[in-house]
Protein backbone atom coordinates (compact mmCIF):
# COMPACT_ATOMS: atom_id res chain seq x y z
CA UNK A 1 0.00 0.00 0.00
CA UNK A 2 2.79 2.17 1.12
CA UNK A 3 4.39 1.44 -2.53
CA UNK A 4 1.33 2.15 -4.54
CA UNK A 5 0.96 5.72 -2.55
CA UNK A 6 4.48 6.22 -3.46
CA UNK A 7 4.24 5.74 -6.60
CA UNK A 8 0.81 7.75 -7.24
CA UNK A 9 2.42 10.40 -5.52
CA UNK A 10 4.90 10.83 -7.86
CA UNK A 11 2.70 10.03 -10.95
CA UNK A 12 0.63 13.23 -10.26
CA UNK A 13 3.15 15.76 -9.28
CA UNK A 14 3.00 17.48 -12.11
CA UNK A 15 -0.93 18.22 -11.38
CA UNK A 16 -1.27 22.01 -10.65
CA UNK A 17 1.74 22.20 -13.11
CA UNK A 18 1.30 26.27 -14.74
CA UNK A 19 2.60 27.33 -18.08
CA UNK A 20 5.78 29.48 -17.78
CA UNK A 21 7.08 32.42 -19.69
CA UNK A 22 10.39 32.56 -22.11
CA UNK A 23 12.65 35.54 -21.54
CA UNK A 24 11.07 38.84 -22.88
CA UNK A 25 14.11 39.05 -24.86
CA UNK A 26 13.88 36.09 -26.91
CA UNK A 27 11.64 37.73 -30.03
CA UNK A 28 14.24 40.17 -30.44
CA UNK A 29 16.90 36.99 -30.74
CA UNK A 30 14.68 35.48 -33.04
CA UNK A 31 13.78 38.44 -35.21
CA UNK A 32 18.31 38.72 -35.57
CA UNK A 33 17.89 35.13 -36.39
CA UNK A 34 15.50 35.69 -38.81
CA UNK A 35 17.29 38.55 -40.39
CA UNK A 36 20.53 36.78 -40.85
CA UNK A 37 19.41 34.00 -41.92
CA UNK A 38 17.35 35.92 -45.16
CA UNK A 39 20.96 37.11 -45.80
CA UNK A 40 22.49 33.98 -45.99
CA UNK A 41 20.03 32.77 -48.42
CA UNK A 42 20.30 35.83 -50.75
CA UNK A 43 23.76 35.35 -51.09
CA UNK A 44 23.10 31.55 -51.38
CA UNK A 45 20.64 32.47 -54.56
CA UNK A 46 23.68 34.96 -55.47
CA UNK A 47 26.02 31.99 -55.62
CA UNK A 48 24.09 29.41 -57.37
CA UNK A 49 23.91 32.01 -60.12
CA UNK A 50 26.93 33.15 -60.70
CA UNK A 51 27.75 28.90 -60.83
CA UNK A 52 24.92 29.32 -63.57
CA UNK A 53 26.81 31.65 -65.98
CA UNK A 54 30.45 30.26 -65.33
CA UNK A 55 28.86 27.02 -66.55
CA UNK A 56 26.94 28.48 -69.25
CA UNK A 57 30.29 30.49 -70.24
CA UNK A 58 32.22 27.44 -70.13
CA UNK A 59 29.84 25.39 -72.30
CA UNK A 60 29.90 28.18 -74.81
CA UNK A 61 33.79 28.34 -74.81
CA UNK A 62 34.15 24.48 -75.48
CA UNK A 63 31.10 24.30 -78.08
CA UNK A 64 32.88 27.20 -80.25
CA UNK A 65 36.09 25.72 -79.66
CA UNK A 66 34.79 22.05 -81.25
CA UNK A 67 33.51 24.23 -84.73
CA UNK A 68 36.85 25.95 -85.07
CA UNK A 69 38.64 22.48 -84.53
CA UNK A 70 36.04 20.87 -87.18
CA UNK A 71 36.81 23.37 -89.93
CA UNK A 72 40.80 23.05 -89.51
CA UNK A 73 40.05 19.56 -89.97
CA UNK A 74 37.89 19.62 -93.03
CA UNK A 75 40.55 22.24 -94.53
CA UNK A 76 43.13 20.23 -94.25
CA UNK A 77 41.90 17.44 -95.48
CA UNK A 78 41.16 19.23 -98.70
CA UNK A 79 44.52 20.66 -99.00
CA UNK A 80 46.21 17.43 -98.93
CA UNK A 81 43.81 15.88 -101.50
CA UNK A 82 44.41 18.59 -104.23
CA UNK A 83 48.66 18.39 -104.80
CA UNK A 84 48.01 15.94 -107.14
CA UNK A 85 46.25 15.56 -110.19
CA UNK A 86 46.53 12.03 -110.42
CA UNK A 87 43.46 9.97 -110.35
CA UNK A 88 44.69 6.86 -109.41
CA UNK B 1 9.49 38.20 -46.47
CA UNK B 2 7.17 35.32 -46.15
CA UNK B 3 4.91 37.05 -43.23
CA UNK B 4 4.69 40.51 -42.30
CA UNK B 5 6.24 41.18 -39.17
CA UNK B 6 3.66 42.34 -37.45
CA UNK B 7 1.31 38.79 -38.13
CA UNK B 8 4.63 37.22 -37.32
CA UNK B 9 4.53 39.00 -33.80
CA UNK B 10 0.99 38.50 -33.40
CA UNK B 11 1.90 34.75 -34.03
CA UNK B 12 4.48 34.66 -31.34
CA UNK B 13 2.71 35.89 -28.62
CA UNK B 14 -0.01 33.44 -29.32
CA UNK B 15 2.27 30.64 -29.35
CA UNK B 16 5.28 31.48 -27.55
CA UNK B 17 4.24 29.77 -24.43
CA UNK B 18 2.64 26.47 -26.31
CA UNK B 19 6.24 25.92 -27.66
CA UNK B 20 8.53 26.86 -24.75
CA UNK B 21 6.16 24.75 -22.53
CA UNK B 22 6.42 21.79 -24.98
CA UNK B 23 10.05 22.02 -24.93
CA UNK B 24 10.90 22.73 -21.29
CA UNK B 25 8.96 19.68 -20.85
CA UNK B 26 10.31 17.71 -23.11
CA UNK B 27 13.89 18.69 -22.54
CA UNK B 28 14.03 19.73 -19.21
CA UNK B 29 16.26 22.47 -19.26
CA UNK B 30 15.48 26.61 -19.70
CA UNK B 31 18.24 26.97 -21.93
CA UNK B 32 17.57 24.21 -24.48
CA UNK B 33 14.28 25.33 -24.36
CA UNK B 34 14.77 28.86 -25.16
CA UNK B 35 16.68 27.24 -28.19
CA UNK B 36 13.94 25.12 -29.33
CA UNK B 37 11.36 28.05 -29.31
CA UNK B 38 13.65 30.46 -31.03
CA UNK B 39 14.47 27.44 -34.07
CA UNK B 40 10.53 27.03 -33.65
CA UNK B 41 9.63 30.15 -34.40
CA UNK B 42 12.30 31.08 -37.08
CA UNK B 43 10.80 27.70 -39.08
CA UNK B 44 7.27 29.21 -39.03
CA UNK B 45 8.41 32.46 -40.27
CA UNK B 46 10.24 31.25 -43.45
CA UNK B 47 7.65 28.12 -43.99
CA UNK B 48 4.55 29.29 -42.90
CA UNK B 49 3.82 29.52 -46.93
CA UNK B 50 3.91 25.71 -46.98
CA UNK B 51 1.49 25.72 -44.05
CA UNK B 52 -1.67 23.76 -45.44
CA UNK B 53 -5.00 23.98 -44.10
CA UNK B 54 -5.83 20.42 -43.69
CA UNK B 55 -4.65 20.72 -39.90
CA UNK B 56 -4.84 23.74 -37.59
CA UNK B 57 -1.80 25.69 -36.89
CA UNK B 58 -1.47 24.63 -33.51
CA UNK B 59 -1.10 21.26 -34.58
CA UNK B 60 1.43 22.24 -37.06
CA UNK B 61 3.26 24.30 -34.47
CA UNK B 62 2.79 21.09 -31.86
CA UNK B 63 4.35 18.61 -34.52
CA UNK B 64 7.66 21.32 -35.57
CA UNK B 65 8.44 21.84 -31.61
CA UNK B 66 8.07 18.21 -30.80
CA UNK B 67 10.22 16.96 -34.35
CA UNK B 68 12.41 20.03 -33.03
CA UNK B 69 12.68 18.71 -29.66
CA UNK B 70 13.30 15.02 -30.91
CA UNK B 71 16.39 15.67 -33.24
CA UNK B 72 17.89 18.06 -30.43
CA UNK B 73 17.96 15.26 -27.64
CA UNK B 74 19.13 12.87 -31.03
CA UNK B 75 21.89 15.46 -31.80
CA UNK B 76 23.13 15.60 -27.71
CA UNK B 77 23.06 11.94 -27.41
CA UNK B 78 25.10 11.34 -30.25
CA UNK B 79 27.91 14.19 -28.92
CA UNK B 80 27.35 12.40 -25.53
CA UNK B 81 28.63 9.15 -27.54
CA UNK B 82 31.31 10.98 -29.52
CA UNK B 83 32.69 12.31 -26.07
CA UNK B 84 32.85 8.52 -24.53
CA UNK B 85 35.86 8.04 -25.63
CA UNK B 86 37.48 11.74 -25.00
CA UNK B 87 37.39 14.10 -22.02
CA UNK B 88 34.54 14.03 -19.97
CA UNK B 89 33.88 17.60 -20.64
CA UNK B 90 29.96 19.14 -21.05
CA UNK B 91 28.91 15.69 -21.71
CA UNK B 92 28.23 14.61 -18.02
CA UNK B 93 27.56 17.73 -16.98
CA UNK B 94 24.28 17.90 -19.55
CA UNK B 95 23.01 14.93 -17.63
CA UNK B 96 23.47 16.14 -14.55
CA UNK B 97 21.34 18.89 -15.28
CA UNK B 98 18.72 17.20 -16.82
CA UNK B 99 18.05 14.80 -13.98
CA UNK B 100 18.56 17.13 -11.42
CA UNK B 101 15.60 19.27 -13.69
CA UNK B 102 13.29 21.17 -11.21
CA UNK B 103 10.70 22.24 -13.82
CA UNK B 104 9.78 26.25 -12.50
CA UNK B 105 5.74 25.75 -13.37
CA UNK B 106 5.48 22.82 -10.47
CA UNK B 107 4.27 23.41 -6.95
CA UNK B 108 6.59 24.12 -4.00
CA UNK B 109 5.10 20.73 -2.61
CA UNK B 110 5.94 18.58 -5.58
CA UNK B 111 8.90 19.80 -7.32
CA UNK B 112 11.10 17.02 -5.26
CA UNK B 113 8.31 14.34 -6.50
CA UNK B 114 8.45 16.14 -9.66
CA UNK B 115 12.38 15.82 -10.29
CA UNK B 116 11.88 12.26 -10.21
CA UNK B 117 9.08 11.59 -12.68
CA UNK B 118 11.05 13.77 -15.19
CA UNK B 119 14.07 12.07 -14.60
CA UNK B 120 12.05 8.42 -15.09
CA UNK B 121 9.79 9.68 -18.18
CA UNK B 122 13.32 10.53 -20.41
CA UNK B 123 13.76 6.12 -19.63
CA UNK B 124 10.64 5.62 -21.63
CA UNK B 125 10.30 5.76 -25.72
CA UNK B 126 9.91 8.56 -27.87
CA UNK B 127 6.50 8.11 -28.77
CA UNK B 128 5.66 7.17 -25.20
CA UNK B 129 7.30 10.04 -23.83
CA UNK B 130 5.57 12.49 -26.35
CA UNK B 131 1.66 10.91 -25.65
CA UNK B 132 2.25 10.84 -21.67
CA UNK B 133 3.77 14.65 -21.83
CA UNK B 134 1.12 15.81 -24.07
CA UNK B 135 -1.61 14.04 -22.18
CA UNK B 136 -0.54 14.29 -18.56
CA UNK B 137 1.45 17.73 -18.34
CA UNK B 138 -0.01 19.46 -21.33
CA UNK B 139 -3.66 18.19 -20.43
CA UNK B 140 -4.32 17.69 -24.45
CA UNK B 141 -6.79 15.17 -24.94
CA UNK B 142 -6.29 11.85 -26.72
CA UNK B 143 -8.35 12.88 -29.92
CA UNK B 144 -6.04 15.97 -30.31
CA UNK B 145 -2.80 13.98 -29.06
CA UNK B 146 -3.99 11.62 -32.06
CA UNK B 147 -4.07 14.54 -34.44
CA UNK B 148 -0.75 15.46 -33.46
CA UNK B 149 0.99 12.38 -33.76
CA UNK B 150 -0.57 11.58 -37.12
CA UNK B 151 -1.70 8.12 -35.02
CA UNK B 152 -5.19 6.69 -33.95
CA UNK B 153 -6.90 7.22 -30.95
CA UNK B 154 -6.42 3.94 -29.90
CA UNK B 155 -2.67 3.94 -30.13
CA UNK B 156 -2.70 7.15 -27.80
CA UNK B 157 -4.61 5.62 -25.69
CA UNK B 158 -2.18 2.60 -26.01
CA UNK B 159 1.03 4.40 -25.66
CA UNK B 160 -0.35 6.54 -22.37
CA UNK B 161 -1.50 3.00 -20.61
CA UNK B 162 2.40 1.42 -21.76
CA UNK B 163 3.99 4.86 -20.99
CA UNK B 164 2.37 4.50 -17.13
CA UNK B 165 2.66 0.80 -16.79
CA UNK B 166 6.51 1.65 -17.57
CA UNK B 167 6.91 4.72 -15.35
CA UNK B 168 5.29 2.38 -12.25
CA UNK B 169 7.60 -0.62 -13.10
CA UNK B 170 10.38 1.89 -12.66
CA UNK B 171 8.69 3.94 -9.76
CA UNK B 172 8.20 0.32 -7.95
CA UNK B 173 11.92 -1.05 -8.53
CA UNK B 174 12.97 2.79 -6.95
CA UNK B 175 11.02 2.45 -4.27
CA UNK B 176 12.51 -1.58 -3.61
CA UNK B 177 16.12 0.24 -3.64
CA UNK B 178 14.82 2.99 -1.59
CA UNK B 179 14.07 0.77 0.69
CA UNK B 180 16.83 -1.88 0.79
CA UNK B 181 19.24 1.37 2.22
Amino acid sequence: MKKENYIETILNSTNGISKVAPSADLFSKIEMRIQSSTVSSKTLWLVAASIVVLATINITVVMRNNVTSNNNTTISLAASLNKSNQLY
Amino acid sequence: MSIHSTDFENMYNQYKILVYNVALNYLQNIEDAEEITQDVFVQLYQSIDKFQNNSTLKTWIYRITINKCLDFIKHKNSKKRFFIFGTKSNSEFELHKVTNFEHPGILMENKENAEILFGIINQLSENQKTAFLLSKVDGLSNPEIATIMKVSISSVESLVFRAKATLKEKLSIKFDNYRKK
